[in-house]
Formats: C-alpha cells, sequence, structure tokens
C-alpha cells in the first residue's frame, strides 16, 4: 500500500512506566499495513461485558469485571464509563469485594485516536472507580492517564492523577 | 487538548474541525501557547482571567480560595484555584457565577464559548474548566477527603504504592516462633 508520508502525522513515541507497561502513540494516518508487526500482533477490541480491568486509584479495590458498557453498543473506549462488579479487594479499602461501582476507563489496550491525527493505546486495561455523578471514590490516581480525558469531561480525575501521557 | 471548551454554535455542529479552533492548534498538543496570546487578543474568547475568577469568587463569598500556578508541574493547565462552599447550593452558586460571568463577558457575540461545566448534579464537587484557567468549587467534606492542595503544592509526582514498595525489599530476619532454634546457613 502506498500512502504518501505526508499524509501519516508521523509522531511516534513511547513511555515505559512501573506499574501499566508502555503506551504508543501512532498517527492515525498509517494504515494498518504500515505499523510495524501487524501481522503478529493481537486484534485488540473494545471493553465489553465480562472483561477484567484493573483499578488504579487507592479506593481499595484492585480487579473489577465490567458488568455494563453504558454507551456504545459493541463496547467502550477509553474515557468512558462502564459499571463493574468488584471482584477483588484490598481488605481495608473504602470498597468490598462484590460491590458494584461505575468505573471511568483510562487505560485500555483498544487504540483510540485523538483529535490532532495520532492515537494512543495502552498495554492493559484499567479503571478509576466514580459514584454515580461521576465523582471519583479515591484520592489519588496512579499511572499515566490519557489527554482524552478531559475532553470526555473527566477533569477530576486529571486532577487526581499523577502523570499525564 | 483543545476540547475542554464547548462552542455554543448556532448551525448545531459541534465538535472538530470548527474552523474557529483551528488558529489554536498550531502546536499540536500543547495549546497553552497559542491560546494565551489569542485569548488576550480578542476579549470574545470563553477563557477567564485570574483576577476576574477571584473577583467573581469574592462576590460570591466563597471561602478559603487559594490559587496554585501549577505551570511548571502540568502542561495542559496554568493555574488551579480552589473554592470551598459551605452547602451543596453555594458550591451550585460559585459555578452559575463564574458561567454568568463568562456570558456577560460575550455579550453580543455571535458564538459563545462557555467553559466547561462537571459535577453539577451532585454538588459536592464542581469543576469549571477554561483552558487556561481551572476552578474547583467544592464543600469542606471533600475538600479534606481529596486534599488536592497537597497533591499539586507538593512537587512533582506524589507517589501512591512506592511507599509499600520500599519496605516490601527490605529485607528482614524471619521471626523464630518455634521451639528449635534456626539453623545457620553454611
Amino acid at each position: 500500500m502506498d500512502k504518501p508520508l505526508s499524509f501519516c502525522s508521523g509522531r511516534a513515541w513511547s513511555w515505559t512506566s512501573n506499574s501499566s507497561g508502555s503506551l504508543w502513540r501512532f498517527g492515525l494516518g498509517t494504515p494498518l499495513q504500515c505499523r510495524p508487526g501487524w501481522r503478529e500482533q493481537q486484534q485488540r477490541t473494545f471493553i465489553q461485558m465480562r472483561t477484567n480491568l484493573k483499578v488504579v486509584d487507592n479506593s481499595g479495590a484492585k480487579w473489577v469485571m465490567c458488568v455494563q458498557a453504558l454507551k456504545g453498543r459493541r463496547g467502550v473506549r477509553l474515557g468512558d464509563t462502564i459499571i463493574a462488579s468488584i471482584k477483588e479487594a484490598q481488605p481495608r479499602g473504602k470498597v468490598k469485594k462484590g460491590e458494584v461501582v461505575y468505573g471511568v476507563v483510562v487505560h485500555a489496550a483498544m487504540h483510540r485516536g485523538c483529535c490532532d491525527g495520532s492515537e494512543i493505546k495502552f498495554d492493559d486495561n484499567a479503571v478509576v472507580l466514580v459514584n454515580k455523578q461521576g465523582e471519583p471514590i479515591g484520592t489519588r490516581v496512579f499511572g499515566p492517564v490519557s489527554h482524552e480525558l478531559r475532553k470526555k469531561k473527566h477533569v477530576k480525575i486529571l486532577t487526581l492523577a499523577e502523570h499525564i501521557a | 487538548m483543545l476540547a475542554a471548551l464547548r462552542s455554543r454554535v448556532i448551525s448545531g455542529s459541534l465538535f472538530p474541525p470548527c474552523p474557529l479552533h483551528r488558529p489554536w492548534r498550531q502546536l499540536g498538543f500543547l495549546l497553552r501557547p497559542a491560546s494565551t496570546s489569542s485569548s488576550s487578543a480578542n476579549g470574545k474568547l470563553g477563557i477567564l482571567d485570574l483576577e476576574e475568577v477571584e473577583k467573581v469568587l469574592s462576590d460570591v463569598k466563597a471561602d478559603d480560595v487559594r490559587v496554585i500556578p501549577v505551570r511548571n508541574q502540568c502542561d495542559w493547565t496554568d493555574y488551579m484555584v480552589i473554592a470551598t462552599g459551605r452547602s451543596n447550593w453555594h458550591v451550585r452558586n460559585i459555578a452559575q457565577a463564574l458561567i454568568h460571568k463568562v456570558k456577560q463577558k460575550q455579550k453580543g457575540a455571535e458564538r459563545m464559548l462557555l467553559p466547561s461545566v462537571e459535577g453539577h448534579g451532585g454538588g459536592k464537587w464542581i469543576v469549571i474548566d477554561s483552558g487556561t484557567v481551572i476552578v474547583h468549587a467544592l464543600d469542606e467534606k471533600a475538600r479534606a477527603y481529596y486534599n488536592l492542595e497537597s497533591l499539586w503544592t507538593t512537587e512533582i509526582s506524589p507517589k501512591g504504592p512506592s511507599q509499600d514498595l520500599e519496605k516490601a525489599i527490605v529485607k528482614t530476619r524471619r521471626r523464630n516462633n518455634s521451639k528449635k532454634p534456626m539453623k545457620s546457613v553454611h
């Protein structure tokens, strides 16, 4: 496939963190065949019912399983809200195992296009627990979070985050 | 990222690529250098200045207003203003007063650019995001719970779980609760 190189936004860099792995940004204009390793890598898809997600805030939960994707017929992507059930929690936390809570997806293995043409994808799926009004249950968010949350009106999570990518 | 500002356009098409936003986006992600120059150029934009925000907050009688310059720490905003309201209604009133001020500034323009408001439903924590200045209106319990000042006034990245990590790596001698003496490794 010969797409002219000026069509790709051409910006790609990686950032490694201790907690989550690496995240990649690629030009959205690069067609599938131009991305290195497109044949060998898994086709990442949406976050849907029964997806296990890590929890990256200090609310006390560790893993949740998605129970309902609030928007989107096929599933949710980065920045959307889900309803999840807590599968594993720390003993002295604000939430307990088995509770049903809302969450905002902050890491998604599926790439998401940004409005300036680049894409972002993470190595894992992670969520920040939130109550029904949208206020975070925990007080700090660990790991990198993406800029797209600002557009989705999750500025509260951005202010609690320690690193923004 | 740009879309902190919502533009209420009469024709109805909200989101990109609106030609109004293009000149701000020349630098890609960081809209801050471009937007501060353009906001001082024409006052039509919905970006609040720091003095106006302080004036509005003192008019509304918000308690304990703190301004934190976060320009060196984060690149998506310049100033964070934290204000306390005495009740849910008061917090919502602070948010409404700021929006009213922005609307007054832009009277007569055919396109209004309002800052985005989050958390208006439950009145505990409302965030008004206007690009370079972000105003947090909390009530006292929420302020003590989230403790935003300690997050943004201590230096660069406040580490959460690394406390436990340091303790985990430290080698400690095993406690011997049994009656037999410990075998030394030789």
